[in-house]
């Protein structure tokens, strides 16, 4: 359990690893998913070419945008990049360092098909066994150019009666698999080469820019995960007290419709239900809550807190100024609360 | 159960070398089992053979070696400690090479496992040279002759794929196979022997000469890891209670906005006056963690200063001149102290 805990808190605590594991999941995911894959190429002179481009970049497509959707950070760029300006300034450095980051590891699993694709080889040897040069392969020295074509575009299928056991067909899918593993590991080879420079070059460029940018797409992310967080809470508390608020209400109706019926003549004994337990669970940490109390009250907040964000400087807002601990008593509890709850 | 999984992480967390090493070890395994995933294809055709063998030797080594650069994050400290500005800590050639080195070491054990299995299978080298089988040694060598020299090409090209052979009046195919796959071998075991060699002579000769300024690396090369490291925690710890703080004060401001508006907050104001002397620690923690500096500007000027103008490597008589260092003096030195904690933790 409590190795749970902590590497929940490990995940939460830096939303940059979560997504490097789940980047890594993805390409795992995509490894097996092409090593249990069926691929079936129709060899068909005009459908080869359709089914294996299509295979070789239709599931990178779909595995960009599951990578894109399972980033949560995607969805706060967005939300960042379409705000209303409030009173905190818009900066699109931040936007472009969020989008650079969600985009590389979207990337990932895409390429870890394409790849693999590529350096198995089947996809490239269906798509393109019709447009390969027969002068190239003797065995082909007595044929007319069309049964040629048909042959060729038989070549990916090894169980058809046409090319089964034939030479040719061998050496002409060993020549497209080695072309399509020679192009898989230039790729490969192109790319490695891409994130190296990428690494080390950075540095060489502005790197303090670098550093705020980070700090700050950090930031509107953990300020997100927190403001849920406070409102979850707010929520529930809203619930709990209306709750009680109900409870106590049909109580005191009982308590008069008993009073009448003790005046008609037997006695009902209420067992006595408790002021709403507020000071009990964490009760003054609330007090920031409560004073939002109704249905009104809580949509304006939240559309506040849309249209204008505070601004990114607490010793100007009304609340905290001088650091002044003593003169606001809400903020201090709305202090403890938030840290026990976030300690979980 | 639960205290073993702390030690490991702990350990892991602790120690950039010993993860660095795992991970190195991994890329090794998954090197040779990427070689025997990999189903080598030598297309038997004259002009491609040797093309494609010397890539397959070649191409994959760089890959994995360039990766376990990528992978490790010494790449990008190295580089950062190479072209950072000098600030106000003398920056010492001897940890950037020590880094680079220890890095390099890691990051060649996959390539080297690499092209070993691949010399000591054979199928590339067998691949790369089935043209220049001497034919007349191993074979019919008074047919040899009478060949036009693309037909012998041609023919001995196909040496490697047994499904398409059709030389075996000139040479048998095993033999051939046979013949080069012995000195691929040979030049698989040589280069193993090679490699140990060297990396024995390197580890075991080193001590004799820089052991007192290897130690000195060493210390400073782990020292500027861990450093980062911990700047980039309590950045994120900072920034989680800016986030707490600038959001308890907007739900503050709202609070007070409604009370201006109409007076109908008296059941929740009650109780919050009642009990606020009590608890004043949670603030306090977070606005501790603030460490003073509460606006944008602030943590923008101290970024760039940690990056500009890194402090000295001296403890404690530093004060004075780190307050009027350009950052808006006000809090204290954040990364300094979480150093020291974090050491009296470990």
């Amino acid at each position: 359990m409590d190795k749970f805990r902590m590497l929940f808190q490990h995940f939460q605590s830096s939303s940059e690893s979560v997504m490097n594991g789940i980047c890594l999941l993805l390409a795992a995911v995509t490894v097996k998913l092409y090593s249990s894959f069926d691929f079936n190429c129709p060899c068909l002179v005009h459908y080869n070419a359709l089914y294996g481009l299509g295979l070789l970049l239709t599931p990178p497509l779909a595995l960009f945008l599951c990578g894109l959707l399972a980033n949560r950070q995607s969805v706060v760029m967005v939300e960042e990049w379409r705000r209303p300006a409030g009173h905190r300034r818009k900066d699109p450095g931040i936007i472009r360092y969020m989008c650079s980051s969600v985009l590389q590891r979207a990337l990932a699993a895409p390429l870890v098909w394409i790849l693999l694709a590529l350096l198995d080889g089947k996809c490239f040897v269906c798509a393109f066994s019709s447009s390969v040069d027969p002068e190239k392969f003797l065995d082909f020295a007595n044929m007319t150019p069309s049964q040629v074509q048909l042959f060729l575009a038989k070549v990916p299928c090894k169980e058809d009666e046409l090319v089964r056991d034939s030479p040719a067909r061998k050496a002409v899918s060993r020549y497209l698999r080695c072309l399509s593993q020679a192009i898989g590991w230039s790729v490969t080879l192109l790319l490695i080469i891409a994130a190296f420079l990428a690494r080390c070059l950075r540095p060489c460029f502005d790197q303090t820019v670098f550093l705020q940018r980070r700090y700050w797409s950090n930031y509107v992310d953990l300020e997100q995960k927190l403001f849920d967080e406070t409102c979850c809470e707010h929520a529930r508390d809203f619930a709990h007290r209306c709750v009680l608020h109900f409870f106590a209400s049909m109580r005191s109706e009982l308590q008069a419709r008993g009073l009448r019926r003790g005046n008609a003549g037997r006695r009902l004994e209420l067992p006595a239900v408790p002021e709403p337990p507020e000071g009990l669970d964490s009760g003054s940490g609330k007090a920031h809550l409560r004073a939002i109390s109704s249905r009104e009250q809580v949509d304006r907040l939240l559309s506040t807190w849309y249209s204008s964000k505070p601004p990114l400087d607490l010793a100007a807002s009304p609340g905290l100024c001088g650091g002044g601990l003593s003169h606001r008593a809400p903020t201090l509890a709305l202090g403890t609360r938030l840290s026990q709850h976030t300690d979980v | 159960m639960m205290d073993k999984f702390r030690m490991i992480f702990q350990f892991l967390q602790s120690n950039q070398e010993s993860f660095m090493n795992g991970i190195c070890g991994i890329m090794a395994l998954a090197s040779a089992q990427m070689y025997s995933a990999f189903d080598f294809n030598c297309p038997c055709l004259p002009g491609y053979n040797a093309a494609y063998s010397a890539g397959i030797l070649l191409a994959p080594p760089l890959v994995l070696f360039l990766l376990g650069l990528v992978m490790n994050n010494n790449v990008s400290m190295l580089a950062e400690e190479w072209k950072r500005p000098l600030g106000r800590r003398a920056k010492d050639p001897a940890v950037l090479r020590y880094m680079f080195c220890s890095m390099a070491q890691r990051a060649l054990i996959a390539p080297v496992v690499w092209v070993a299995v691949t010399l000591l299978d054979g199928k590339c080298f067998l691949c790369a040279f089935c043209t220049a089988v001497p034919v007349s040694a191993l074979g019919n060598g008074s047919l040899a002759p009478g060949l036009p020299a693309p037909e012998l090409a041609r023919l001995l090209a196909r040496v490697p794929c047994p499904e398409i052979y059709d030389g075996d009046w000139l040479l048998a195919r095993e033999v051939a196979v046979r013949y080069l796959r012995c000195i691929s071998q040979a030049l698989g075991w040589s280069f193993v022997l090679l490699t140990t060699l060297l990396a024995f002579v390197v580890r075991s000769v080193r001590p004799c000469f820089t052991q007192a300024a290897f130690l000195k690396s060493k210390y400073w090369s782990h020292y500027i890891d861990i450093e980062r490291k911990l700047f980039d925690e309590t950045c994120t710890e900072h920034a989680k209670a800016f986030a707490k703080v600038c959001i308890q004060q907007f739900f503050e401001a709202m609070n007070h906005d409604l009370e201006l508006g109409h007076t109908h907050g008296t059941l929740a104001t009650a109780p919050a006056s009642a009990a606020a002397p009590t608890t004043p620690d949670g603030a306090e923690e977070e606005r501790e963690k603030l460490r003073g500096i509460t606006d944008q500007g602030t943590m923008n000027r101290l970024l760039t200063s940690w990056h500009k103008c890194k402090p000295p490597l001296r403890l404690g008589q530093e004060e004075p001149p780190l307050m009027g260092n350009g950052w808006a003096g006000g809090g204290p030195r954040p990364p300094r102290k979480e150093v020291a904690t974090y050491f009296s933790k470990v």
